[in-house]
């Protein structure tokens, strides 16, 4: 399988006032089309600094990160806001919803950045919303939703756009064990359907439904190739 | 492909809509500070235009008037009146005049059957007519025969009239003033100036309460003294009145030697001094006005920076699903461009459509013109777009990850 994601020697500095607070150390990862790999590590670890660059949120101080064979790492920030759009979708422990949009509109959004006609847009939508189970959800507000199923709108709005890869935050983190369930399993669907997830965390339980553990510690790649 | 203009706009749109009270308080702001600029210059305009109607109805800018200068408390007691010898020399001095009328006033009880009323009797020339612009409605004014022959005739004010004879046609009939009969030869129009209330009160209808005979009738068959206290000269034209007043000036300083006992004043520099005046009154309202502008463009980019305090999420997250910073940028920048032009343009109509109670409330009437309007547009909607542009820069400037880390 290609290489999809090849980080080499990243390193991410943030200042603080006058001192400099390292988060990531030189870090080397490489992740294939179609895996399904947890990062888990202790909070402060630099994992979700990792995700943010991984997720083209945020661009790292040193280093190289070449996603789709592209160099991203010292690309324009306009552009990242297309690959986000593109080729990541996110979710997000705190679902991150828009609170006055509906279902159907959240899981939009990202086709409206991406320049879809509405007719498109509508149609796209429903799709991913059906496959998360939420066709009779469309016209509710988040707020009358579980959070379950506002997770489940999350994936909608990460899929909607086919994106190569999924990125998810501590996706469970929010939810009860038998939603958290679910939500791992639809994670399982897409990964088998073929999409490349990344799941951040430090529950060792979701990270058991992974192909791979990537252990991150001090900024550091620990145990980079355990199956 | 990326985002549509229309997208985005429609998001600014939606983005305003949900937001409705915070958007109607900046839009009031807004009206507030339009409608105060709109009322604050047609007042200037209207005061502006009130005065100069005012010098037109009394005879023009190429008017003259000489009278009893009363700040000179005159120690010498020079004479402070003129002689009937002394108006025709004067008279003589000054050929480009086209018109003078020395005047004589008193107030006496006129009497006619049964009925009197008391006002003010004027002896005049012929030439009054042409110096005030104000001719009789029926019959026929003082003519020069009159003056020569003394003739007691009378012509009367429209009130005058109205108190002393009802709806009968005075035309012929006698009134009796100071043991004289007077026959009544016309009635001069009725004098009314629009707009121009104070009170009740016309600001010209003190004009419908005289009545004028010549002015040789008044010396001779009246007092029996030729004391001439006031004197009306009318130039050819506005722009040669200061120059005619020049002269008169230093001609009725020699005949007092020095002794300054006459005032005498041309309505065109009065309105010139005027318009200077009320310059500065327009620069201080307008300064004002933009003070009060500038409150509301606080207010606005205020509540667009507190928006996106607020909404620093909502923002990390769009960028998160791949808004661009200029889609953030329009998405703000149309929910300014809203604000201000609902409000410019509600701040127009409601300033338009209160400068009718204002100039009631004033009794003074209120001029807007469309420059004011564009002024007024222009100055609100440019410090609104001022005040919601910063803010939406800054929006479109938040780093994605901070954003989504606010709470």
């Amino acid at each position: 399988m290609a290489s999809l994601i090849e980080v080499n020697d990243l390193t991410k500095e943030y200042k603080m006032g006058k001192i400099t607070v390292p988060a990531l150390n030189g870090v080397d990862i490489e992740i294939n089309e179609g895996e399904f790999v947890a990062i888990m590590g202790p909070s402060g670890s630099g994992k979700s600094t990792l995700m943010h660059i991984l997720g083209c949120l945020d661009t790292a101080t040193q280093g190289e990160y070449i996603l789709n064979r592209e160099k991203v790492s010292h690309i324009k920030k306009k552009k990242l806001a297309s690959i986000r759009n593109q080729r990541i979708g996110f979710v997000f422990q705190t679902f991150n919803l828009l609170p006055h949009l509906n279902v159907q509109k959240n899981v939009e959004l990202p086709l409206m950045y991406a320049g879809y006609s509405k007719k498109k847009r509508t149609k796209l939508a429903k799709k991913v919303i059906a496959e998360v189970g939420l066709t009779d959800r469309c016209k509710h507000k988040p707020s009358e939703l579980s959070g379950g199923q506002r997770q489940r709108v999350a994936i909608a709005r990460a899929i909607v756009n086919n994106p190569s890869i999924i990125l998810a935050d501590e996706p469970t983190g929010n939810l009860d064990t038998n939603s958290g369930g679910d939500i791992l399993t639809i994670f399982s669907e897409l990964n088998l359907k073929g999409h490349t997830v990344i799941i951040v965390t430090h529950d060792a339980a979701v990270a058991k439904r992974a192909n791979r553990v990537i252990h991150i510690v001090d900024g550091l790649i620990e145990n980079g190739d355990i199956s | 492909m990326a985002i549509s203009l229309k997208e985005s706009i429609y998001f600014g749109f939606s983005d305003f809509w949900s937001r409705k009270v915070r958007s109607l308080v900046t839009i009031i702001g807004i009206i507030l500070g339009t409608m105060s600029i709109i009322v604050v210059l047609s007042l200037v305009n209207g005061i502006n235009k009130q005065t100069l109607q005012w010098m037109m109805e009394r005879g023009g800018l190429s008017k003259i008037t000489v009278r009893r200068n009363w700040r000179y408390d005159n120690p010498n007691n020079a004479r402070t009146y003129f002689t009937w010898k002394e108006i025709k020399f004067i008279r003589s001095l000054v050929p480009e005049a086209k018109y003078m009328n020395p005047q004589k006033n008193y107030w006496l009880r006129h009497s006619y059957e049964d009925k009197e009323y008391n006002c003010s009797i004027n002896g005049v020339l012929p030439d009054f007519t042409k110096i005030e612009e104000w001719d009789t409605e029926n019959g026929r004014f003082i003519s020069e025969f009159d003056v020569n022959q003394s003739n007691d005739v009378i012509v009367i004010g429209t009130m005058v009239k109205e108190e002393l004879f009802g709806n009968k046609n005075p035309l012929g009939q006698f009134i009796t003033v100071h043991g004289r009969r007077l026959q009544v030869i016309g009635i001069m129009k009725h004098r009314y100036m629009k707009g121009n209330n104070i009170g009740n009160e016309n600001a010209l209808s003190y004009l419908n309460r005289r009545t004028f005979i010549p002015l040789s009738t008044m010396i001779h068959k009246g007092t029996g003294d030729d004391n001439i206290s006031t004197l009306a000269l009318k130039a050819h034209d506005a722009e040669s009145a200061p120059e005619l007043r020049k002269k008169l000036e230093a001609i009725i300083l020699n005949l007092r030697h020095g002794e300054p006992v006459f005032m005498i004043e041309s309505a065109q520099e009065e309105a010139e001094e005027m318009a200077q005046s009320q310059k500065t009154f327009q620069i201080i309202f307008f300064i004002i006005s933009i003070i009060s502008l500038l409150v509301g463009g606080i207010v606005i980019a205020n509540i667009m920076l507190a928006s996106i305090q607020e909404r620093t999420r909502e923002i990390g997250i769009r960028l998160t699903v791949g808004a661009r910073r200029r889609d953030i940028f329009i998405q703000f920048l149309v929910q300014t461009v809203l604000i201000t032009f609902i409000g410019g343009i509600l701040g127009t109509l409601v300033g338009l459509s209160i400068l009718e109670m204002v100039s009631g409330y004033l009794e003074i009437k209120l001029i807007a013109e469309l420059s004011m309007v564009l002024i007024a547009l222009t100055v609100s909607v440019g410090i609104g777009l001022l005040a919601g542009i910063i803010p939406a820069i800054m929006a479109s400037k938040l780093n994605p990850v901070e954003a989504l880390r606010y709470e």
